[in-house]
């Protein structure tokens, strides 16, 4: 194909300096590997280059008229100058033009400080104003939640724009009108929220509303850090004031998310200053000294161990822990108090995969790093959204599939962003994940597309997996998934013919019922579209902001750190059973809360009261708070140091921003006190802890031929003229951001997804109440009518407490046969 | 035409306001603007055209910078936005009575400053500007002393276009859908490419793009691939599988028929159906197209696509009745009656004849025309093709027919015409492609006789030619060598040398509808209406056999007339058409302009199959170009947008 210029070098003078850049790129790139600086203003390099504020021209030999440097090809033998006075004149005077009207509010504006159009004025040397035009004074758009939009301010940019639509894919920003009259409006309907028009803006047009006059930015102390909502662990830096912090930035080009957030990391931090946060420990609902309510933990959980054995004691973990942190909570249950009773809310999603991916391919994680999934010839997401469920996965594939010409086939219950922009959108019923995934592998390997050499030489049992795909019934896939044969054939061509692919699945196949078969049906199609060949990748996305870290630090029944095989405890299941039971007296619930988490969480309640010893250690009130016999306040990710492990193996360090609240202590020295008191042996320290699991790291590409394809069984779900899947709301991530005014704004709190036709059969309105009735039990919240789900199916998010779905579900499911009633 | 009274229309000043002996300037522009009144001053790109000299030239000036920064300007980059903003009201000011002599310095440091630009539409705006301060700075100064008021014309009228969109017959808005692309937005692209032109999918893949011969960039290095950029998002749309975005107006309930689903047809169809009006189509062939279906072989134009399209403007509500031809199934009477408005897009389906002995004899292996023989194959009827063929033209329809003939099992495909390759009317990477096929092509010779044997076919008689003097049409007239005469031994001929319109059914009814010299129907004023009120009629049944692009804009303006006359009951060009056609009158484009730029950038190709590989199927050749291609070629559109405006004097 002749699209690639990139084998080709050209040479240029620029200043006099000779540059040599391969074909395609512009005189901007060909003058910064020379160190030649020129102006610009408009320009930023995640975007495609918009040549708006003429700022960057340059003279060019041979050109009569001045060109602009950043869209600008550089062509071979081009002589460019960079300073002249002609040029100067030029950038003083559209400067000049800029500053028209613009407002003298600098020293109350949002960006004054760090403002890119008062940069330009100094350094352009602009200092007084010839020009005269009538003030179009445009109002302030104030009625966009979170952020605000001051028309004046604005120079037109476009960097907004082309951020919100290039880079997020969401596309609800644009230039209305005419001349002088334009400013950036805002499709709210499309606005994700992600807050990347206020972090690329060079002006204080667009703000944060949370932020605004809340700091100058020279005032904000910057503690570089990770994000722990999702995941993806996208690098940001924590900006804070006095002890709070009040902003989270990240900065393009040097972080792995290339300086964006999502509405999680941008607006979710709003929880850390929470009035609602633990700031000291509770004694049966009395505030305590952390001596008092440490010795009650230690002198109970020791007592109970001596009276009724490890076996007695329970611990469940999730949400805000820290590979360490993790490690050294097994540690506590597993040595100091011999029990292996530990488990996760991975235990009804992620564990599941990671299970298969394990006995099939050897990994624990992704296969590739996250940047595999923009540079892949085809990609393949199912069941899973990543906007909601990890959005820098989501910026991989809008990078792949908008610049890089990469496929893009979704497979999914629910009509989410990314099937209204693929090639193809297979709208599969839930329960015919197996069917669905088997027929695209089947097809593949019937039209010759499957690199037969590569499956001989790393497939241990290639002839099954082949046997196996043979008897797939294509037409029995295509009824039990109400999927288009013809469609079906156009995606597994996508998939097959490409050069790499990657793989993505996410909540909906990992909570569902059968999990373990759909995630062996999507290896076994990994396998034979080279997804695990170079430059491709299979992307497991967890439901937890460190899952893979806790399940590799060995928080779980059935395994040790580094997925050591273990005693098998009780898992959750087992756990429940035992407090129910009897046989397991004290549970420590360390950032994880079944009561919201958990499926049939009604059991899970009733359970809870016939414990001796309750220990909750969180950041955040909750049910389970006022439960508790002891309450330990802990340390949310900005207020602590550790280490995560995201979803493509990739360790980070976390950065201690700020003291956590009041009382409140990092959750590494909580339990450290507790192994110390209850070993009697110091706990080891942060540094070992980590060390220790750099030692378990699991590899995250399958090397050897130990590769297994595998036959799954297929799924029966059950007929009914109406079901509900769990599917994540994209404004909030877990229980905290419930706490974070910013997204509470977006999502006040728990609603149920309804088609407007099952809307309009059960007669109820938008905002209506909806009952749900499931096997475990009711819940009741808001219907919210969109098309985005289709007839006979309705979705809920997990994090809500108000609505609480997870009761109506049974164990091990994440969809179910309901019936449902306006109430 | 009247006098100019001045002119500084492309840099050359005429100035005839002293008197004397005038200096002649002629330009493209009417008398008049419509029914409206004489045109007293042209304002634009170039410069400024005054004839009248009563034209307020200031006040014009004024009018003419607001317009372009209220209207037009798109605001994306600072001197457009600001500076023109700035000259509007520095203009404004001086109208008023409230200039200074400085703000004439502004005047021209912002124009020098516009030429700075993003696109040319400001930079352009502000040259007439800066004309009108230089050679009339009199005017300007009364005004700034207070000694003149405003004399306004009796009306303005202004239009923006660019050069390629001028040029295209259907006026697309070229650089918006090329720029919508740049920029990533393939489902904008397509809705601005649908405003004109409903068939991107056709006209992206075999339009003879006579956009691309007044594309600015050629100027500078290469011209943009406008063609290919508009196929990109019909195929995004369609490998995405998106639902056309259009929904029609409330209904009128007005009636139209169109006969005929060709382009000029179907795009009738279109835009009537969007106004809401409840249209037929019915057509003589058993599938949408016309001679785009039957007469371009599928290698070229999938039907598939076509039947794509066809099946997009059905979704509109347009009902398509195949197999029913005018004249044969039903008479023009008939349709005038059950119908509010008929539109006429019959096409060209009659082959011309060689003018050689024995080809009205009925002779096995004589083909009645290539149009036919390419039709027989599209459509699967049973002829057979045999192993010599020869083929009798230098159009597309000949390369079609060779192309076609080697596919149908031809073991020697020949191309016979009478002058030499560069004067082939076909497109030239299509006789190259017909080349790499193993098509043989013989130059310079004339068919002068059927050579037969028992009523077959079996050799034609060629007389050998050589170029003489140029002829009207500027290509060099072949002239016959005597005595050169031979024979080529082949099995079938094929004449490919033009097709005209079958008017028969013009002649079932005192139906008042003119004909031209060369058997086309006569349209009025733009209008695309007939002599009989209420029929219309576009493409090659009006013009003769000529581009799918003509026929889009046919079938377009004839919707939009039919449409005012179907609702105001009057069928008259609006100011947007009048304008159109004053401009594409006046031409957009300066092939000698000094553009200023340093080019060097190639554009780019789509990927192709190549040679023996494609010619044992009709799978398509040229293949969908990559978005990042499509982008990268994108960016080297200089967007050369312009504003002009004229001032109609009482």
């Amino acid at each position: 194909m002749s699209h690639s210029h990139t084998d080709t070098q050209i040479t240029l003078t620029i200043d006099g300096k000779r540059a040599q850049v391969a074909a395609g790129a512009t005189i901007l790139d060909a003058a910064e590997s020379v160190g030649v600086r020129i102006p610009t203003l408009c320009y930023l390099k995640k975007i495609s280059p918009t040549g708006a504020c003429r700022i960057c021209v340059v003279e060019v030999a041979g050109a009569d008229k001045t060109m602009t440097a950043c869209n600008t090809r550089a062509v071979d033998g081009m002589e460019i100058t960079t300073q002249s006075e002609k040029l100067s004149a030029i950038r003083r005077q559209v400067v000049e033009l800029l500053l028209v009207n613009h407002p003298l509010d600098c020293p109350v504006c949002d960006a004054g400080g760090e403002c890119d159009l008062q940069d330009v004025c100094y350094s352009q040397d602009v200092t007084s104003q010839p020009f005269a035009a009538e003030d179009v004074n445009a109002p302030t758009i104030d009625h966009w939640p979170l952020i605000q939009q001051v028309p004046n301010r604005c120079i037109l940019c476009e960097k907004c724009v082309k951020v919100c639509y290039e880079v997020i894919g969401s596309g609800a920003l644009s230039v209305n009108e005419k001349g002088d009259r334009a400013f950036i409006d805002k499709d709210l309907a499309k606005c994700e929220f992600c807050g990347n028009c206020v972090q690329v803006c060079p002006t204080g047009t667009m703000i944060s509303k949370p932020f605004k006059f809340k700091a100058r930015p020279w005032e904000l102390r910057k503690t570089a850090s990770v994000c722990t909502l999702c995941p993806a662990h996208c690098q940001v830096s924590y900006e804070s004031k006095h002890g709070k912090v009040l902003r989270v930035t990240s900065a393009d080009g040097v972080t792995i998310n290339d300086g964006n957030l999502c509405v999680g990391g941008f607006f979710g931090h709003g929880y850390l200053n929470s009035d609602r946060r633990l700031t000291a420990p509770l004694l049966d609902g009395q505030p305590a000294s952390w001596e008092a309510a440490l010795g009650r933990v230690a002198s109970e959980l020791a007592r109970i161990r001596d009276e009724a054995g490890g076996q007695a004691l329970a611990g469940l973990a999730a949400g805000h822990l820290t590979n360490e942190e993790g490690s050294l909570f097994q540690k506590l249950f597993r040595v100091a108090l011999g029990s292996s009773n530990l488990d996760s809310p991975m235990r009804f999603g992620l564990l599941r995969a990671v299970k298969t991916l394990r006995t099939q391919l050897g990994l624990t994680t992704a296969s590739a790093p996250l940047e595999t999934i923009g540079r892949a010839g085809a990609i393949l997401v199912f069941g899973c959204d990543p906007t909601s469920e990890a959005p820098a996965v989501d910026w991989q594939v809008q990078l792949a599939h908008r610049k890089r010409d990469t496929k893009l086939v979704v497979a999914d219950p629910r009509r989410i962003k990314l099937a209204g922009q693929a090639e193809i959108f297979l709208q599969y019923r839930p329960g015919s994940e197996v069917q669905l995934a088997g027929a695209l592998a089947k097809l593949i390997v019937a039209k010759g597309q499957a690199d037969l050499a590569w499956l001989g030489q790393f497939v241990g049992n290639q002839a099954d997996l082949l046997a196996y795909l043979d008897g797939i019934d294509l037409a029995a896939a295509c009824a039990a998934s109400g999927v288009d044969q013809a469609l079906l054939e156009e995606a597994a061509d996508h998939l097959g013919s490409a050069a790499s692919v990657a793989v993505i699945f996410g909540h909906a196949v990992t909570q569902a019922a059968g999990a373990e078969d759909s995630v062996a049906a999507l290896i076994n199609l990994a396998l034979v579209s080279g997804a695990l060949q170079q430059h491709g990748g299979i992307f497991p996305v967890g439901e937890q902001g460190n899952a893979f870290g806790l399940l590799t630090a060995g928080v779980c029944a059935d395994f040790l750190p580094g997925f050591e095989p273990a005693a098998a405890g009780a898992d959750a299941a087992g756990i429940l059973a035992g407090i129910e039971n009897g046989t397991i007296k004290a549970l420590y619930l360390a950032g994880c809360n079944p009561l919201l988490e958990f499926p049939e969480n009604r059991r899970w309640k009733a359970a809870l009261a016939k414990l001796q010893l309750l220990v909750v250690q969180d950041v955040l009130e909750s049910e389970l708070t006022a439960l508790a016999g002891v309450v330990l306040p802990g340390a949310a990710g900005a207020e602590k140091s550790g280490s995560l492990t995201a979803l493509d193996g990739r360790v980070s360090p976390l950065a201690k921003a700020v003291d956590p609240p009041g009382e409140a202590r990092a959750d590494l020295a909580i339990l450290a006190d507790l192994f110390a008191a209850l070993s009697g042996k110091p706990a080891p320290s942060e540094a070992a802890l980590r060390s220790e699991l750099a030692g378990q790291q699991q590899p995250s590409t399958p090397t050897s031929s130990r590769l297994q394809g595998a036959a799954p069984a297929v799924i029966a779900p059950p007929a009914a003229e109406l079901r509900l899947l769990i599917g994540k709301c994209p404004f909030h991530f877990g229980a905290a951001t419930c706490f974070s005014p910013a997204n509470l704004e977006l999502a006040p709190g728990g609603a149920i997804l309804v088609n407007p036709a099952d809307a309009a059969r059960l007669g109820v309105a938008d905002g209506g109440l909806l009952k749900v009735t499931g096997p475990a039990g009711t819940a009741s919240g808001k219907a919210l009518l969109t098309n985005k789900v289709p007839a006979g199916l309705l979705t809920a998010s997990p994090n809500f407490a108000d609505l609480n779905i997870q009761q109506i579900m049974p164990g091990g499911g994440n969809c179910v046969a309901v019936t449902a009633v306006k109430g | 035409m009247a006098d100019v009274v001045f002119s500084s229309w492309g840099g050359k000043v005429v100035d005839n306001r002293q008197g004397g002996e005038p200096q002649p300037a002629v330009f493209k522009l009417p008398e008049n603007y419509l029914d409206e009144g004489r045109i007293g001053a042209f304002m634009g790109w170039d410069g400024l055209i005054i004839y009248d000299r009563e034209v307020d030239v200031v006040a014009m000036a004024a009018e003419y910078m607001k317009r372009v920064q209220e209207k037009y300007c798109c605001a994306k980059c600072t001197p457009g936005k600001r500076g023109t903003r700035v000259m509007m009201d520095t203009l404004a000011r001086i109208v008023a009575g409230q200039g200074q002599e400085a703000d004439l310095d502004t005047l021209a440091g912002l124009a020098d400053l516009l030429e700075n630009c993003k696109c040319t539409l400001c930079m352009t705006a502000a040259r007439p500007v800066l004309d009108s301060v230089k050679h009339f700075r009199g005017d300007y100064l009364a005004f700034i002393r207070g000694e003149r008021q405003v004399k306004a014309a009796k009306a303005y009228h202004e239009k923006l276009t660019a050069p390629c969109t001028d040029r295209c017959p259907a006026h697309i808005d070229i650089p918006a859908y090329v720029e919508e692309i740049k920029d990533y937005r393939f489902e904008e692209a397509l809705d601005t490419i649908r405003r004109n032109m409903p068939i991107a999918a056709v006209c992206g893949r075999v339009c003879p793009h006579p956009c691309e011969k007044s594309c600015r960039r050629a100027l500078v290095d290469e011209p943009i691939s406008i063609m290919v950029l508009k196929r990109v998002p019909s195929d995004h749309e369609w490998m995405h599988h998106l639902q056309p975005p259009m929904k029609p107006k409330a209904p009128t309930g007005k009636k139209v028929i169109v006969v005929g689903a060709g382009p000029a047809g179907l795009t009738c169809a279109y835009y009537m159906a969007l106004e809401g009006h409840q249209v037929k189509i019915i057509d003589m062939l058993s599938e949408p197209g016309g001679t785009v279906a039957v007469g371009i072989p599928d290698y070229r134009m999938p039907r598939h696509l076509l039947q794509r399209e066809a099946d997009i403007v059905a979704a509109l509500g347009v009902e398509i009745q195949y197999g029913v031809k005018l004249g044969r199934d039903v008479t023009l009477a008939q349709l005038k009656e059950q119908y509010d408005a008929v539109f006429l897009g019959t096409g060209a389906f009659k082959s011309k004849p060689m003018g050689v002995e024995g080809e009205d004899q009925g002779y096995e292996g004589f083909s009645t025309g290539g149009i036919h023989y390419l039709r027989a194959v599209a459509l699967g009827e049973p002829i057979k093709t045999p192993k010599r063929v020869v083929v009798v033209g230098g159009g597309n329809t000949a390369i079609d027919c060779v192309r076609v003939a080697l596919r149908e099992g031809a073991e020697e495909s020949i191309l016979l015409y009478r002058r030499t390759r560069k004067e082939m009317p076909a497109e030239p990477y299509e006789v190259d492609d017909a080349e790499e096929e193993g098509v043989k092509f013989v130059f310079l010779a004339l068919p002068t006789k059927l050579i037969t044997e028992n009523n077959k076919i079996v050799g034609i008689e060629v007389q050998k030619m050589e170029l003489g003097e140029p002829d009207a049409s500027g290509r060099r007239s072949p002239q016959p060598v005597p005595g050169s005469e031979y024979i080529l031994p082949c099995d079938l001929v094929i004449p490919a040398i033009g097709q005209d319109p079958d008017l028969d059914y013009l002649d079932q009814g005192e139906y008042g509808i003119k004909k031209t010299r060369w058997n086309s129907i006569v349209t009025h004023g733009g209008t695309m209406m007939t002599d009989n009120e209420g029929v219309f009629a576009g493409g090659d049944c009006e013009y003769g056999a000529m581009t799918v692009v003509l026929a889009v804009g046919h079938g377009r303006r004839a919707a939009r007339v039919m449409h005012r006359y179907l609702t105001e009951g009057k069928a008259y060009l609006n100011e947007e058409d009048a304008m159109e056609d004053i401009i594409n009158g006046l031409g957009a484009f300066d092939k000698n302009e000094k553009v200023g730029l340093k080019g060097g950038l190639h554009r780019e190709h789509q990927p192709k199959v190549h040679g023996a590989e494609r010619i044992a199927n009709y799978e398509e050749i040229e293949l969908a170009m990559p978005e990042s291609q499509a982008v990268r070629e994108a960016e080297r559109c200089l967007r050369c947008y312009r504003v002009g405006m004229l001032a109609v004097n009482g």
